[in-house]
């Protein structure tokens, strides 16, 4: 007895639909380990994020002076800490931190990154401020040690 | 019969991990709240500090 010709191509088509299925359910189920990067940024330039950028910018040499002097470091925080206030350091810290601070909620706030989101921020960028201080400058390590760079 | 299971897995899997919708019927007077984990991305944020600070520097 014969298998007909009909039946063959319906088990053919099964087979091939449910390797298709099997294809693509692994695909959605490796597709949800995430392989880049996610991107954050900031989406909308507010008057306020945008004023404290110019902030950043129009101090940052100062800035860079004062850490070099040792008078001021970067915490582990994302921010700036005085570290000798006599020489009147205290006036460029202050704004400086008060510029991160709405940059840092802003990030936060346009990328919905929740309640921890703001930890997740400041520890991000406390890395890239260690990175990127120059030989001498003080900063403190993610276990709260300061060290001269 | 086994190889219509295994569609009928392959497909529940399938959305399972590609989403799916779902609705919810309820009292519009009482709404649902779901209190979602956000998973943030350090690696991203570590690249948009150092955007960022790249910006600041060059307009120093």
């Amino acid at each position: 007895m014969s298998v007909p010709r009909n039946s063959h191509k319906q088990k053919g088509a099964l087979k091939f639909f449910t390797r298709l299925a099997f294809f693509f359910s692994m695909t959605a189920v490796l597709g949800v380990q995430p392989v880049h990067a996610a991107q954050y940024d900031i989406k909308t330039m507010t008057p306020e994020v945008q004023g404290a950028l110019d902030g950043r910018k129009q101090r940052y040499d100062t800035l860079l002076s004062a850490k070099g002097s040792g008078s001021i470091g970067e915490n582990n925080q994302g921010y700036v800490t005085v570290l000798n206030s006599s020489s009147g350091a205290d006036s460029l810290a202050q704004p400086e931190n008060a510029d991160r601070s709405v940059i840092y909620n802003t990030i936060v706030e346009q990328n919905g990154l929740g309640g921890g989101g703001m930890e997740k921020v400041q520890i991000a960028f406390a890395e890239v401020q260690r990175e990127r201080a120059r030989g001498g400058d003080m900063i403190q390590l993610p276990n709260g040690d300061w060290v001269k760079k | 019969m086994s190889t219509f299971k295994y569609l009928i897995a392959a497909l529940l899997l399938f959305g399972t991990f590609t989403g799916c919708t779902i609705k919810a019927v309820g009292d519009p007077e009482r709404p649902i709240t779901i209190n979602a984990n956000v998973v943030v991305d350090i690696r991203g944020l570590k690249q948009t500090a150092a955007n960022i600070e790249d910006m600041v520097a060059k307009g120093g």
